[in-house]
């Protein structure tokens, strides 16, 4: 008749609640290209803003605006930088709200989550990153992770591209990893202007530049960006003798929780924010869902 | 385990003992005509609880995952912003929940306790749950048209994962306790012990109940080695998502059904509540992404997801149970038949004829 005293005795360490999101504060906004808006923040307790800080490139986590929702935001610094910040495209009702915030404005935030790149995993290895248009949000993370571990790495190539030169995102980064001497950076986009002088044309183009020798063996080849242009580079990729296992990308899907329980981002046997959000090509293939 | 006696009279005097004991206790009760449902016992309501009667269509699951649940608050005070997570901790029993329904608890206990994160809105509602299960042995009234629960080797005796277990032996009622809970209310006199002819006695009837299923069944496992093996054509996933309305209503009569949204709302001039509501990957919006992109387009691609997650051999080793427990409730409300019985046997059929095999 003591179903009580059995409950109570023994108190099991309590369950951490995965769905609090914790306040941040927005420290600045920096006008990045038309729509996307690069937001640097922390959070209010120093705490959880150092627990937080181990993240690992690729992760993600979820941002809060209070009464609108949540969405889940790539993290584009890497964990060897001093600022945490976002880069959001305005898309939806959640993205338009906090391109509304200013700085002192309070959020919310949860994370990281999510495997992340394995980029210990990848020491020894040549490094090829090929972004389109925001697709380098979350390959910046990586990047600068990279060069900050250069010499754990061999050959390092970035291959970018966007529509128009005003929509290059991290303009700051680019000329500095394009006069990097650790780095070969190449730009290109789809439509230029009157003081463009680079390359014009889809990223896959770069490939076959005069001068440009892409490493296949014993290289990891990171690709994000729209559907299209994720089509067409792994063709490339693949034509120039890229085993599949050896190409990687970030699949973003539609995630209310983050944390494997909501159901949104399932693909194949895959739950997109605990088992990705980074799969190889080997793997995203298999999953069999439009990217 | 240990099994008890009580007179046919007594039975609901364990709905008593729990009252007594503190718990809030939901049992079912008849509508009518078909409609039957789980409510909370009170005084007055006490003795129209009935112990045989059609399955509620609307599973006792939303006492542990509500259907509107709030995750938490957040208020404005003074310009200062608090967050304050809100639990629900009832103490609760469910008197009459069958077999079926207990194999989906289990499920959901796998799902929200196990692997890396568990949900401690979950686990709190969890935590004082009693539950007395009764099994299904009356062919009229407690098995319907649409119950397959023998297929999916979950009753018509749940043979684990419930406190009590009562069933009809027709003159009297035998009383299982599974848990040391349970055991505990065996103190009461009302308990008898059981004797090696009463055991007997209900062996003879599970073996007999058994019979007397109607003539829907769900041959699981040829069809999980297809949707495991990816041998499933496409076409047969078109000619399920064909006959789907997208109406959702299998995923919310589902006892095994997990997904759920989160939406924010505004309760008073500084505050907001965040709340999740349940989900269903039958509406067109589930996977859509701001900006529009969308994953799944067609209605068989959400078809697919539903009976991919719930069949596949990947996610039965890892929950440890296949996410359709044979209650039968998809297969009574879908207006298009593509409940999970006749999803199997598309499959099958479709599947075995496509590498020119008998149907097994």
């Amino acid at each position: 008749m003591n179903c009580e005293v059995q409950s109570a005795s023994s108190p099991a360490p309590a369950t951490e609640n995965i769905y609090l999101p914790k306040l941040a504060v927005l420290d600045r906004v920096s006008d990045d290209i038309p729509e996307v808006k690069t937001f640097y923040w922390h959070f209010e307790d120093a705490a959880e803003q150092a627990q937080f800080k181990r993240f690992r490139p690729g992760q993600f986590a979820q941002v809060s605006l209070f009464g609108i929702g949540e969405f889940p935001a790539s993290l584009p610094p890497s964990p060897t930088e001093d600022e945490t910040f976002f880069t959001i495209r305005q898309v939806g009702s959640c993205t338009a709200a906090l391109h509304q915030l200013k700085p002192g404005d309070k959020f919310a935030v949860r994370g990281p989550y999510g495997n992340g790149f394995s980029m210990e995993d990848y020491y020894g290895k040549n490094l090829v990153f090929v972004a389109g248009g925001i697709g380098l949000i979350p390959l910046r993370s990586c990047i600068v992770y990279a060069l900050k571990h250069r010499d754990k790495y061999q050959r390092i190539q970035i291959f970018y591209g966007s529509k128009t030169p005003k929509e290059l995102m991290y303009l700051p980064n680019l000329r500095e990893w394009q006069h990097s001497s650790g780095v070969e950076c190449y730009l290109t986009v789809d439509r230029a202007a009157d003081s463009w002088s680079g390359n014009v044309g889809v990223v896959g183009s770069l490939f076959k530049k005069p001068g440009v020798q892409v490493p296949v063996d014993n290289t990891i080849a990171f690709v994000c960006g729209p559907p299209i242009m994720f089509r067409f580079v792994i063709k490339d990729l693949l034509a120039m003798g890229f085993r599949e296992g050896d190409i990687v990308s970030t699949l973003e899907r539609y995630m209310k929780c983050g944390v494997g329980k909501c159901g949104h981002c399932c693909i194949g046997v895959a739950y997109v924010c605990v088992d990705g959000p980074v799969f190889t090509y080997e793997q995203i293939k298999k999953l069999g869902e439009d990217i | 385990m240990k099994a008890r006696m009580l007179e046919r009279a007594d039975v609901l005097k364990i709905v008593d003992l729990l009252r007594q004991q503190g718990y809030e206790v939901i049992a079912p009760f008849s509508g009518r005509g078909r409609d039957t449902r789980f409510d909370t016992v009170t005084d007055e309501n006490r003795d129209r609880i009935q112990v045989h009667l059609p399955n509620p269509y609307y599973a006792p699951k939303r006492f542990l995952l509500p259907h509107i649940e709030r995750l938490l608050k957040v208020r404005r005070d003074n310009g200062e912003i608090k967050i304050e997570p809100t639990y629900r901790e009832p103490k609760r029993a469910i008197f009459g929940i069958r077999s079926c329904d207990l194999a989906g608890i289990w499920h959901l206990d796998r799902f929200y306790l196990g692997r890396d994160f568990r949900d401690v809105y979950y686990e709190k509602r969890r935590k004082n749950l009693f539950l007395v299960n009764v099994v299904c042995t009356d062919p009229e009234r407690d098995i319907g048209e649409e119950c397959f629960c023998p297929c999916a080797d979950t009753g018509p005796a749940a043979r684990d994962h419930f406190d009590l277990q009562v069933m009809d032996l027709g003159d009297e009622f035998m009383v299982v306790a599974g848990t040391p809970a349970g055991e505990a209310l065996f103190a009461e006199p009302m308990f008898r012990n059981a004797t090696e002819a009463q055991v007997e006695k209900r062996h003879a009837i599970l073996g007999e109940v058994r019979k007397r299923f109607k003539t829907t069944t769900s041959w699981f496992p040829a069809t999980v080695r297809y949707v495991s093996q990816g041998n499933i054509l496409e076409k047969t996933w078109e000619e399920i998502g064909n006959r789907c309305l997208e109406c959702g209503g299998c995923t919310y009569v589902c006892p095994a059904c997990t997904c759920f949204t989160v939406s924010d709302r505004q309760v008073g001039p500084d505050e907001i509540e965040r709340v999740r509501i349940w989900d269903s990957c039958a509406l067109s919006g589930f996977t859509r992404m701001a900006g529009g992109f969308n994953p799944r387009r067609a209605v068989h691609d959400r078809r697919n997801r539903r009976f991919f997650r719930k069949l596949a051999h990947y996610f039965i080793q890892r929950e440890l149970t296949m996410a359709c427990v044979g209650c039968g409730r998809c297969a009574a409300v879908c207006h298009g038949d593509v409940g999970m019985p006749s999803v199997v046997e598309m499959i099958r059929r479709a599947t075995a004829t496509n590498d020119k095999l008998q149907p097994v």
